[in-house]
């Protein structure tokens, strides 16, 4: 079920315009083992593209290059405009970046680290105008620690506006929060690409990779093996035959819970 | 705050002096330290009580006193004997000692009382009186003794023992500061992430680094002020030290245990790691470098190794600035010694720190 990049996903460099991303023969190596094998893709912008796929699958070291952290072996990547392998530390100025389970300093309130952030950028900030953009304007006295998870992943989502960049890498974002708190994560999700900017994200969970992606890129074994709408890759499946063994209720436990316990956001 | 490095420092700033874990080991403990061997050995010199009955009024007994009221340790009362006996029964007297009449007239015994609980310092005036009257007596006849005790003062600054503990207890804080610090945050910041979260803004590393030594340099000049305050408004030190000399010697201290706190956090795997390897390091040079005790009391094999340890230089160092007012090339033997130890460590800071996690 090999994906065939259209002629189209190859064009030279120059003609990327309108692409907030796009990535050729991308490869990348550890010793023996190939974590990126000459991956393509594009990103448009304002999307919200989803990179899917098993653990190990290269995921992270395709957005660790792509976030100027990491060096490519081969290939080529512009994210907003910066060739990433050629300057890596002056893509960082244009992205933001939310790390899956990232922490930040203690012994500082949250308005403290915005406003730390900024000056990492040298931007001047409000730090009380992004804080509220992310529902934490009643905590920006507090410390990162006294957070629920939901409210520690805004916070990180937070950290990574501080720049106004024009992509935004989200790496895992809902991993180990309450439905509630990962609807609320889409909303602002979906706020933030509103806001014109475009989203890269990567997921285990495929039903948020079908609420929120417009597109997605499923990577296996460091190639990407199937690209496109959710809803066309489900259309193809269907359209080869196949069929669940059980047919899905109408609801499932998931909707019950929700039913049950209202989706209001719950803070601890 | 627009400038990265300016706000990294603040904030640096902000989560040092936040972190009751770090004040207490860092500017409560070297405090507490001095406090408490502060009053365990007391100001280090005995004083004395005396109370003298003058029944000669001649010229000996006025020698007698006269040198008498020349030591510092003797603190002089005359009266009669009632008078003084009374002192000493109410414990203001340590020692009352009677000048008979025939004093200067060949061999005289001198009554003396004393306060039986206090037989230190009683032996010790009445020691000085005896020796006060011999020389009195043959200064008066004119008659050479036959032998005079030729005793040289041990420490002609009337230094104490806090004087010494002193300059020691800042250069153990100043390697206590560099070594858990930069260790502990750091293996931290890497564990937890923020370093690589960091390293996704357009943060130059210098920087980050710059803010960090900035802010335990800055701590480290803070301690020694405080501790020489504190012992100069408890324990009267005898501080004669230029200031600069000082800060430029325990920043270079600082650089050097700093950089083995880089070091370790290059290695260490956790906190837990961190605090072994550390105090594995700094507790016995505490006790190998004569930060609490000289160095003379030590065993003979032991004092090659004792005499090239950082805390040596640095401990010794810091005392020859604050307590002889040496200048810097006075201690060169000791500058030397921590410039060796700075190349060193630096070597091994950079071979051995890591900013990712291995």
């Amino acid at each position: 079920m090999s994906v065939k990049i259209p002629a189209t996903e190859t064009l030279d460099l120059p003609q990327a315009h309108g692409y907030a991303i796009v990535v050729e023969g991308l490869r990348k190596s550890y010793g023996s083992v190939v974590a990126v094998d000459d991956i393509s893709f594009r990103v448009q912008e304002r999307e919200i593209f989803g990179l899917l796929g098993p653990n190990g699958a290269g995921k992270t070291t395709t957005v660790e290059i792509l976030e100027g952290l990491r060096q490519a072996d081969a290939g080529r990547a512009v994210v907003a405009g910066i060739d990433v392998l050629k300057a890596p530390q002056k893509v960082k100025s244009r992205i933001g970046v939310q790390l899956q389970a990232s922490a930040f300093f203690d012994y500082l309130t949250l308005a403290e680290l915005i406003e730390m952030f900024a000056a990492l950028y040298e931007r001047p900030i409000d730090a009380g105008a992004l804080l509220r953009r992310v529902g934490l304007e009643e905590k920006a006295t507090s410390r990162v620690k006294t957070l629920s998870g939901g409210q520690k992943q805004r916070f990180s989502i937070a950290t990574a506006l501080v720049n106004e960049p024009r992509v935004l890498f989200l790496d895992e974002p809902t991993t180990g929060l309450d439905p509630q708190a990962r609807r609320n994560l889409w909303e602002l999700a979906q706020a933030i690409r509103e806001d014109g900017r475009t989203i890269v994200l990567t997921t285990h969970y495929m039903d948020e990779a079908e609420t929120l992606c417009d597109r997605v890129a499923v990577m296996d074994r460091g190639k990407i093996i199937a690209m496109d709408a959710p809803a066309t890759l489900v259309g193809n499946l269907l359209a080869k035959g196949f069929r669940r063994r059980q047919v899905e209720r109408e609801a499932n436990l998931e909707d019950v819970f929700l039913v049950l316990t209202g989706h209001e956001l719950r803070e601890g | 705050m627009r400038n990265p490095l300016l706000a990294l420092t603040i904030t640096a700033f902000k989560m040092y002096l936040r972190n009751r874990q770090v004040i207490f080991f860092n500017l409560f403990f070297p405090v507490m330290i001095v406090v408490i061997f502060g009053l365990i050995n007391g100001n280090g010199n005995v004083s004395v009580s005396m109370g003298v009955v003058d029944n000669a009024h001649n010229q000996v007994s006025q020698i007698v006193l006269t040198q008498l009221r020349q030591i510092k340790a003797v603190r002089l009362n005359t009266g009669s004997l009632d008078t003084e006996r009374a002192a000493l029964e109410k414990g203001e007297r340590d020692v009352v000692v009677v000048l008979p009449a025939s004093l200067g007239q060949g061999p005289v015994a001198l009554p003396a009382f004393y306060n039986a609980g206090k037989p230190q310092e009683s032996s010790a005036a009445l020691a000085i009186m005896s020796r006060f009257v011999d020389e009195a007596s043959f200064q008066y006849a004119h008659i050479q003794p036959s032998f005079t005790l030729d005793a040289q003062p041990v420490n002609s600054r009337n230094l104490s023992y806090i004087d010494f503990l002193v300059p020691g207890v800042i250069a153990m804080s100043i390697m206590q500061t560099g070594l858990f610090s930069v260790a502990f945050s750091f293996v931290a910041y890497k564990q937890q992430g923020i370093l690589r979260r960091l390293m996704a803004t357009p943060m130059r590393v210098p920087d980050f680094l710059m803010s960090r030594i900035v802010t335990y340099l800055v701590m480290a000049v803070v301690q020694m002020a405080i501790l020489i305050v504190l012992g100069l408004l408890l324990y009267h030190l005898h501080f004669v030290g230029n200031i600069a000399y000082l800060i430029i010697v325990g920043f270079i201290g600082a650089a050097i245990f700093m950089a083995v706190g880089f070091t370790i956090s290059g290695f260490a795997r956790d906190e837990g790691a961190v605090a072994a390897i550390a105090n594995l390091i700094s507790f016995p040079m505490m006790f190998l470098s004569g930060v609490f005790f000289s160095l003379s009391n030590e065993p003979g094999w032991l004092q090659p190794i004792t005499k090239v340890l950082p805390l040596t230089f640095l401990a010794n160092a810091l005392r020859s600035i604050s307590l002889d007012g040496a200048s810097l090339w006075a201690v060169r033997g000791e500058l030397l010694g921590l410039a060796v130890w700075l190349v060193i460590a630096l070597v091994l800071a950079t071979r051995l720190f890591k900013w990712e996690v291995a």
